[in-house]
């Protein structure tokens, strides 16, 4: 296990450097520049700006600056907003996207699990149509329908929730709800589906037959081998809810960094893109290897050593 | 200049626009049915405070460098420069300089400064303002706004490294008196000089921060920033929220009503809208624009105003590409447009349509008014280019940036001209930078653009034209033309002056370099509590004047009176000639109040005298 995980870890370094290396290369090919605007700005100001940034040198010096300042920590200065580096852009919207990744997750987990066990133990009953029926619309409803349709019942109509900002605990809930709720359909179908797959396997004949009780049989057998789908779902699932933001970002005028992923493309902002970019593929690489870890703690039958 | 093109992620708008509006249908309007208001009335906050939108992150609070209009709403509202723009009427009027004097050539003016303070106490002196006027053009600042001192003598060589900034035509006489000395004897002048790059910069507070070791591009932080407005911030959450509070040391701190201003940023104009609803904003500022598809549905509420906007849309046309390399078939394009069926069929949002560069009326400015539309005129001159009917020219390229309201006007633009003139238009959308550059490489034939007007003179939307402008993408260059308009420049008698100036559009619009469309308009809501707004071709509306009618919060009425804008809200003059006569004393008329009475008389020629003296 030990070998397994050091060896995943050094194979993350090349993966890093090609990320890194396609994405440089990728933001400075993109025509247009940071400092164009459709008033002229005086060439040799333009100057002066080009060589605050570094982007007056060769590519290529750039770039190895870029990785070495990097090295040190160092992800540069951002040219949309210039008087922040992209370390503290990050460091301020981050843990906005976490917190509401979090409540997206928590919700997700509590409502598709829910839902997904009654319809495996209720199969072919009004109780899992009723589940999965739920579920479909969820999966089918995108956040910047059912987004903008809970800011008007709950905020405008109900006068409950404040209907976008950030601040409190009461900003948290619309966009949590709306970011989850698609995952927490997804998870109700791979859960039901996980579940009706082990049901009727030998070794839950087997927990039965040893006299055990159906709520022990569900929770401590059934349960762990259809959580399986839903565990190597969860991985790439986190990722999409903390990239998969920008859009309930937007609406709840969240200040994560869901919104950097677009406007900072758009704005040429090249460190606050590739800080982005970086931040992202770091997380899909734990995450990826997260999962691979929890697999084999929950399957007996994967076994890394 | 103000970026036209604000919040480039439009499909996600698009999207959250069109389910909104289904919404907005399926619930019947905004709030409670019956209301002649868009959500509730009643505020959500104590009676001296104001909440209002910012739109998005500025970025730069620092006046010699901000560009954008985000920086100069903050700007404008903590600083306070020399003059200060009417409320209403735009018209300059005393601020840090209690009077002036210009020289009989209009190119030198004297300012004497009211003796008053930085927010941290200091005595603020003519040599703040020296200091910052310098460092406008000094490169080492990397201002994309250096060119607003090229006004000052010596400003452009400075800019340029040719020169040192000590050598900038501003001087600080003793303390308390400024020498500036113009390049040209500008009638706009003091209008020009309350935007927001001629503010004073605490010079003492850099130095301080620079012997502390502190990076000085961070001295408008709310831990460090020394500013003399009327409001100071006391806290700034990275695209969240800024709050300001009254900064007692104001020179004229007693007619400041509001104690603390909250600023949020919201980018999404339909969140700004549901945030106003809810009582979240009293006003989304004038920053925030209303999503294009309520305006026909909001337009009926009594919290809704509209007035007109000093900026122009038009299309460049890249004169060196055929076939439009023949001024005929320009002419003829332009003639064949029906911007009235334009303005009230596509756009929708009241504004008015032009085929001339400058707004009639602007400043005294008599426009060309040249007609709007006119089809036969059209084919006969396409006929003359050897075109008739359209026959054997070639398909013409339209270039606009990625957003649904412009493409609705090129596609518009694409129907009149195949029905009228029988000609081939192709659209082509590019994401804005990639639009910019395309643009900056003359890589285009049609491309759409807009123009904010600087100051309130035909000279700033004339400008686009002169052979060295670097926003003139039109490869179009006239030495008659650059001539007029340097003349113009020169010329001391306004009436005259503006005379050169309309023969100078005439000869570059006979040409057709480009194909204007129509004079913008902004449309706003304002809760029906807030008083001390005023419309304004610049949408220029300072907090200082604000206030919050308890009356009507506590009760919800008496309901005011809306006012509708006639577009001869344009039409206003310099009073350089009278500041001239009467130095520091300007006339305009009475203060109308768009949005309730003022609660506290307006700085009112009288009053200034008086307290003018020394």
């Amino acid at each position: 296990m030990t070998r397994y995980l050091l060896r995943r870890l050094v194979e993350l370094v090349p993966t890093a450097l090609v990320i890194i290396a396609a994405s440089f290369a990728l933001v400075r090919l993109a025509p247009g520049s940071p400092f164009s605007s459709e008033k002229e700005i005086p060439p040799e100001i333009r100057q002066q700006l080009e060589a605050k940034y570094g982007f007056d040198r060769p590519l290529p010096e750039q770039f190895v600056r870029y990785v070495g300042n990097l090295l040190r920590g160092d992800l540069g200065l951002s040219t949309k907003y210039p008087q922040r580096t992209v370390n503290e852009i990050i460091a301020a919207g981050f843990p906005v996207t976490l917190s509401l990744a979090a409540v997206a997750l928590v919700w997700s987990l509590l409502v598709g699990i829910t839902a997904g066990i009654i319809g495996a133990v209720r199969q072919n009953t009004a109780w899992d149509h009723a589940a999965m029926t739920t579920a479909l619309v969820g999966i089918s409803v995108p956040s910047f329908v059912l987004g903008p349709l809970l800011v008007l019942v709950v905020s405008l109509r109900l006068h409950l929730l404040p209907p976008a900002g950030w601040g409190d605990w009461r900003h948290l809930i619309l966009p949590g709800l709306t970011l989850g709720t698609i995952y927490a359909a997804s998870i109700a179908r791979l859960t039901r589906g996980g579940m009706l797959e082990v049901i009727r396997s030998d070794f839950i004949r087997t927990a039965r037959a040893k006299g055990l009780s159906e709520r022990l049989v569900i929770w401590r057998h059934m349960l762990r081998g259809g959580l399986l789908p839903v565990v190597s779902y969860l991985g790439p699932a986190i990722a999409s809810m903390l990239t998969g933001s920008v859009v309930v970002e937007k609406i709840f005028n969240v200040p994560g960094i869901g919104p950097y992923f677009v406007d900072a493309a758009f704005n040429r902002d090249y460190f606050l893109v590739m800080g982005i970019v970086l931040l992202y593929a770091f997380f899909l690489l734990l995450l990826n290897l997260v999962v691979d870890v929890l697999y084999g703690l929950l399957d007996p039958r994967i076994d890394y050593s | 200049m103000r970026k036209l093109q604000r919040g480039l992620s439009e499909t996600f708008r698009t999207a959250g626009r069109s389910i909104v509006l289904l919404m907005l249908v399926a619930a019947g309007g905004c709030g409670d049915a019956n209301s002649p208001y868009v959500g509730t009335v009643r505020p959500r906050h104590g009676p001296n405070e104001l909440w209002i939108n910012n739109s998005s992150e500025p970025e730069w609070l620092d006046p010699s460098r901000c560009s954008d209009s985000t920086g100069g709403e903050i700007i404008w509202n903590t600083f306070e420069g020399l003059v200060q723009a009417h409320p209403e009427t735009l018209e300059p009027l005393p601020a840090i300089a209690n009077s002036w004097q210009v020289s009989d050539d209009g190119r030198r003016y004297t300012f004497f400064l009211r003796p008053s303070q930085w927010s941290d106490g200091q005595p603020l002196t003519a040599h703040d303002f020296v200091f910052s006027f310098r460092r406008l053009v000094d490169p080492q600042t990397a201002s994309k706004y250096a060119s607003n001192g090229f006004i000052f003598t010596g400003g452009a060589e400075i800019a340029r490294g040719e020169a040192s900034p000590d050598s900038l035509g501003v001087r600080a006489v003793d303390e308390l008196t400024l020498e500036v000395e113009l390049v040209d004897p500008l009638p706009y002048f003091l209008n020009f000089l309350s935007f927001y790059s001629f503010m004073p910069i605490p010079r003492h507070l850099l130095a301080d921060l620079d012997r502390r070791g502190i990076d000085t591009d961070l001295w408008t932080r709310p831990e460090h920033v020394v500013c003399n407005g009327p409001f100071r911030m006391t806290e700034w959450q990275f695209r969240q929220r800024m709050v300001f509070a009254k900064n007692p040391r104001y020179w004229d701190a007693a007619s400041v009503k509001l104690d603390r201003v909250r600023l949020a940023m919201v980018e999404s104009a339909t969140t700004a809208l549901n945030m106003y609803t809810a009582g979240e904003f009293d006003w989304p500022g004038g920053n925030t624009s209303l999503p294009a598809e309520f305006l026909d549905h909001l337009s009926g509420y009594q919290d809704f105003h509209q007035h007109p906007y000093l900026a122009v849309y038009f299309y460049w046309i890249n004169t060196q590409e055929p076939p439009l390399d023949d001024p005929l078939v320009r002419r003829a394009l332009s003639l064949a447009v029906d911007r009235e069926a334009l303005v009230k069929h596509v756009t929708r949002g009241g504004q008015i349509a032009s085929a001339d560069l400058v707004p009639t009326g602007l400043a005294g400015y008599e426009g060309l008014g040249r007609p709007v539309h006119d089809p036969d005129a059209a084919r006969r001159l396409l006929a003359e280019a050897g075109y008739p009917g359209g026959k054997g020219l070639p398909p013409v390229t339209v270039s606009f940036n990625t957003s649904e309201g412009h493409r609705q006007v090129a596609e518009a633009l694409q129907a009149m001209w195949q029905q009228e003139l029988g000609i081939e238009v192709e659209l082509a959308n590019q994401e804005w930078k990639v639009f910019l550059a395309n643009a900056e490489q003359m890589n285009f034939q049609l491309c759409r653009m807009g123009w904010i007007g600087d100051y309130a003179d035909p000279y700033t939307f004339l400008e686009l034209l002169t052979s060295d402008c670097g926003n003139n993408h039109s490869n179009w260059s006239s030495p008659e033309y650059d001539r007029l308009l340097a003349e113009a420049n020169r010329q001391a008698d306004p009436a005259a002056r503006l005379a050169l100036l309309r023969q100078a559009e005439a000869l570059a619009l006979a040409e057709q370099p480009l194909i204007p469309l129509y004079v913008y308009t902004r449309s706003q809501l304002i809760k029906p509590y807030v008083r001390g707004i005023w419309g304004n071709h610049q949408d220029r509306h300072p907090w200082k004047y604000i206030w919050i009618d308890e009356a009507f919060a506590a009760q919800g009425g008496p309901m005011p009176s809306r006012r509708t804008f006639a577009p001869d809200i344009l039409s206003f003059t310099h009073s350089t000639e009278t500041s001239r006569r009467h130095p520091g004393c300007v006339q305009f008329p009475t203060p109308l109040d768009w949005h309730g009475p003022a609660p506290h008389p307006l700085p009112s020629p009288v009053a200034r005298r008086q307290e003018m003296s020394p």
